[in-house]
């Protein structure tokens, strides 16, 4: 009941004509930052701050501007993975999985609608999670000390193999490729520098956004090159755009599912979206079984990590608010706001500034509605973007990305690597080298360090330790499962090799 | 429908645009957003802001990388005649100075602006832990020092590091590499690591934990200022329990070297108008910060030796050889 | 098969001198009991570990690019490394019309649309992004923008 009237309250500060329209403005923003490749819902929240205080807005409407933005920017990161298998951010990446091959199927429309709906469902799967039980959830944060994470990004690995490739031991070199480079620069540890040769530039080490942007957009570019555009999406004949009801009551177990894995991803500081995304996409995967065709247009493939990772970005506001920990980089960026604000978050906020709390949560409410009800209508509009000519198209991609890049640190390097990585993925596609492991790689790798090594000083170098809790030997068995069972699985199975081809992964 | 997408871009292409016209004051936090950097960009560049200081909104941004290295290399190769440029320091700059930890970076490559707030120190433990004072939890180490790690949101060595190792000095234990320490990504993780019961102890600033303070998840054993703090006068200081150990993380600015005397004291006389205003008062109590305002010439006399004291200090305890 | 086995051997070699490479890190005085190198040792050995399995078992060869497209490909990395580092010192029209136009061209070789294309690109996202997001572009040298 006290929840009842405190989110009245929330509704009685956040609901008025003038926040309406922030929202609509911010989700507007927010899908089109979230679309642009190497913009991400960081950038778009950091980008709006200064402007919320040259419009002098008081502390609900600037929350409401910049949830709808965050939120905005998750929904709008899909857009670009299905129609150009180019992830906005990186928790899209594994949306370009599915997405994509509907899209060449000429299922864009479907695509989009069934994204949309599934990032509203677990959009208010973590909101309502948020009212019902934030105060208890911060408490799972205290559940996961250095060796609970370790397993968990262990798990996030050794589930890998599944991605995209029929070859196991690909995956596995990915991922290498991946925490290989995620090594570079500074020992977080020690503060020694690592593989950087005295390079200034590497001290910094290698910034997963750059990968991204470089692995799937600039790559795509040189695929074009190859082959003019033929077999692409763009120019696809496209099915007439409609709700596509059938799609939606069967995909609705995957969002269910993809709502909880990325809501409980989101709330591990640390874990976050893209592990979120990741993992609920692999759950559906091995829920689905043979019966699915997820790497050539699945739409559980597309619902699940949508799901996923909007739960993901709602689960981390958790930690953020009751802890001060942010999960992610955005939640960082809202972190901030609050603290300019003179908002302290932590475990006293809900009793100290409940019209702040539920200021906000109602305001992840309307955005919410306000993304629903534009991007569904708006699947029209975007589905558009594959009748623009490749020859338009592509360069405008690569420059959009060059400057979302540079926008980053203004550096020539960064974008000089960005080049790298694009020659580096189109390499690595062309041997049916799956690219997500790299970017996990990147993401998680001086966690996953980091973690072990907080450990092992934790437990004087007793290596049981990292076994050593209900938690972990759970993961640990998740992960050695996870890993193996694919393995057993094709040859118990046989199934016939899958006509995978190059471009599917 | 189009209409209305139209009015969005409209709208927000005016929005955009008034962001960015006139030459705006810029302050770089060279951390990500959510730390003490970024916090002092924020409360500082909107009380600039506020008090009509400057023109227009400051912009942040943030300029991770190599400790706040990154940024500082970048002030001084780059911008070093930029008058319109402002970066958030604090102990951690000058620690990681004073250990040549920004590849070569000394502190005289830059102006220092000013202090106008110091965040004092904190052990913590969690409620249910045996340990009441601080005088426990040293005896503890002493006795074994395995089975005690201390939490801390900087690396090893770092600022956070410091402060056990200089209380362990001040109780006669001298071996360094025998305290246990993690560091993590923040404060606010490193509470989370003790209350989690993950780590014995959690060594901070006590702005990163008041929350946590006020909601009695952690009991604090020491604060690491010379006096009590206002707000927080139940948590006795170190020196109070016989630890002569005084730690106060200053929140300020540097500018870049190359810029004029004018410019250098317009910004030493705005800062000490923030630090003077009662907005910047309510952020303190806020914050658990205490007063701690210098400001222009003292605060450079005053960052020199610091840097020498951290310097002497760090190769004591063997951090630096 | 050869492709695989090629790779294989590439990235054996790779990781044979990043596990090389690591074992030459610096110990920090305080170092925790894990360390600095091992990670990156397991991580290298891993990967030269995976490689046995591509030059034992390698899949089929993919279908790769015949002489001019290789050219193409080399041309399109060159002109981006090059827009990479022009950006700043000639600001954001000039190269941006240069290397938009460029590309256009390699993935349909027609000029007219090609320098449409480019000139089209680069002013309308200097518009988008100046105005509309509010980052902060040159549009053009700093010389020229007095």
């Amino acid at each position: 009941m006290e929840t009842l009237s405190n989110l009245a309250l929330g509704f009685s500060v956040a609901l008025n004509p003038f926040t309406l329209m922030l929202a609509v403005i911010g989700a507007f923003m927010g899908t089109i930052i979230g679309a642009l490749p190497g913009l991400g819902p960081s950038n778009g929240v950091a980008i709006l701050i200064p402007l919320a205080f040259t419009m002098g807005l008081d502390a609900t409407s600037a929350l409401v501007l910049l949830t709808s933005v965050y939120y905005g920017a998750m929904y709008g990161g899909r857009i670009s993975s299905i129609l150009l298998n180019i992830p906005g951010d990186e928790p899209a990446m594994m949306t370009t999985l599915d997405g994509y091959p509907m899209a060449r199927q000429g299922k864009a429309g479907d695509a989009l609608v069934i994204s949309g709906v599934a990032s509203f469902v677990g959009a208010m799967f973590a909101t309502a999670g948020l009212i019902i039980l934030a105060p208890m959830l911060a408490r799972v944060a205290y559940l996961f000390g250095p060796a609970e994470y370790f397993a968990l990004y262990l798990l996030a690995f050794t589930t890998l193999g599944g991605v995209g490739s029929k070859n196991q031991a690909k995956a596995v070199i990915a991922a290498c490729i991946g925490l290989g480079m995620a090594m570079i620069g500074l020992d977080n540890s020690t503060g020694m520098p690592r593989f950087t040769y005295g390079h200034m530039h590497l001290m910094d080490g290698v910034d997963f956004l750059v990968a991204i942007v470089g692995l799937f957009a600039i790559t795509e570019v040189f695929f074009f090159i190859e082959s003019h555009g033929k077999g692409s999406a763009i120019g696809v004949k496209l099915a007439k755009v409609t709700v596509p009801i059938k799609d939606l009551i069967k995909t609705s177990g995957s969002m269910l599912r993809g709502s909880v894995i990325g809501f409980i991803a989101g709330i591990l500081p640390g874990a976050g979206a893209s592990l979120g995304s990741f993992l609920a996409y692999m759950a559906e995967k091995s829920v689905a079984g043979s019966s699915g065709k997820f790497g050539q247009g699945d739409p559980r493939g597309v619902a699940a990590p949508e799901a996923g990772n909007n739960a993901a970005a709602g689960g981390a506001l958790i930690p953020m608010l009751t802890l001060g920990v942010p999960g992610s980089g955005t939640t960082a960026v809202l972190l901030a706001l609050l603290m300019t604000l003179n908002i302290q978050p932590g475990p006293t906020l809900f009793a100290e500034h409940p019209d702040v709390v539920w200021g906000l949560i109602a305001s992840l409410i309307i955005a919410n509605f306000v993304l629903l009800f534009m991007n569904i209508p708006m699947v029209k509009i975007f589905v558009k973007v594959l009748m623009v000519p490749a020859w338009v198209l592509l360069p405008g991609v690569t420059m959009i990305s060059f400057v979302g890049i540079y926008s980053l640190s203004g550096s020539y390097f960064d974008l000089v690597l960005m080049v790298g990585f694009g020659a580096l993925g189109y390499f690595l596609r062309k041997l049916d080298i799956p690219t997500v492991p790299v970017i996990l790689g990147i993401l998680l790798g001086n966690q996953m360090e980091d973690n072990l090594r907080r450990a092992m000083v934790v437990a004087n170098g007793d290596w049981t330790y990292l076994f050593s809790s209900g938690i972990s030997i759970g993961l640990w068995t998740a992960a050695i499962l996870g890993f193996v069972a694919p393995m057993f699985l094709r040859r118990f199975l046989k199934r016939p090799p899958q006509p995978l081809d190059a471009e599917a992964d | 429908m189009k209409t209305t997408l139209l009015k969005a871009l409209g709208v927000s292409a005016l929005l955009g645009l008034t962001a960015t016209t006139a030459m705006a004051t810029e302050c770089i936090a060279p951390a990500d957003a959510g730390g003490g950097w970024d916090f002092t960009c924020r409360q500082i560049g909107k009380l600039l802001y506020d008090l009509k200081l400057v023109d227009s909104p400051v912009q942040v941004t943030n300029m991770s990388g190599a400790g706040g290295g990154l940024a500082f290399a970048n002030v001084v190769n780059e911008r070093n005649t930029d008058p319109d440029l402002i970066v958030a320091a604090s102990s951690a700059t000058t620690t990681r100075l004073a250990q040549n930890a920004y590849g070569g970076a000394t502190a005289d490559q830059v102006r220092w602006v000013g202090t106008i707030g110091g965040d004092p120190g904190v052990i913590v433990v969690a409620k249910d832990s045996p340990y009441m004072t601080l005088s426990d939890l040293v005896e503890a180490i002493k006795a074994d020092p395995s089975k005690i790690t201390f939490a801390g949101g900087s690396a090893a060595g770092g600022f956070d590091h410091l402060k056990p190792l200089q209380i362990m000095k001040a109780a006669g234990f001298n071996d360094a590499k025998a305290i246990k320490y993690i560091g993590l990504n923040g404060g606010a993780e490193a509470i989370t690591q003790t209350i989690g019961g993950f780590t014995q102890a959690m060594t901070g600033d006590i702005s990163e934990i008041t929350g946590f303070i006020r909601s009695g998840d952690v009991r604090a054993l020491a604060i690491l200022s010379p006096e009590r703090v206002a707000g927080f006068e139940d948590i006795p200081t170190a020196r109070e329990q016989g630890f002569d150990v005084v730690v106060v993380n200053w929140r300020g600015l540097y500018v870049p070297k190359g810029i004029s005397d004018d410019a250098f004291n317009a910004w030493a006389t705005k800062l000490q108008a923030v630090a003077d205003s009662a907005e910047w008062q309510a952020v303190m109590e806020a914050n658990g910060l205490a007063p701690f305002t210098l400001v222009g010439a003292d605060f450079q006399g005053w960052i020199d030796g610091v840097v020498a004291e951290t310097t002497t200090l760090s190769r004591e305890i063997g951090v630096i050889q | 098969m050869a492709s695989d086995r090629i790779f294989g051997l590439v990235i054996f070699g790779v990781a044979l001198a990043y596990v090389a490479s690591a074992l030459q890190i610096q110990t920090s005085f305080l170092s925790d009991p894990v360390g600095s190198k091992v990670f990156p040792i397991i991580i290298g050995s891993i990967a030269a570990l995976a490689t046995l399995v591509l030059l034992i078992k390698p899949d089929e060869d993919p279908e790769w690019p015949h002489g001019a497209t290789w050219l193409h490909l080399g041309i399109a990395v060159a002109v981006l490394v090059a827009y990479a580092y022009s950006l700043k010192p000639l600001g954001f029209l000039i190269p941006t019309a240069i290397a938009s136009g460029v590309i256009s061209y390699q993935i349909s070789p027609r000029l007219q649309t090609a320098v449409l294309t480019g000139a089209g690109l680069s002013v309308g996202l200097f518009a988008i992004f100046k105005y509309a997001l509010g980052l902060g572009l040159m549009a053009l040298p700093r010389a020229m923008m007095g």
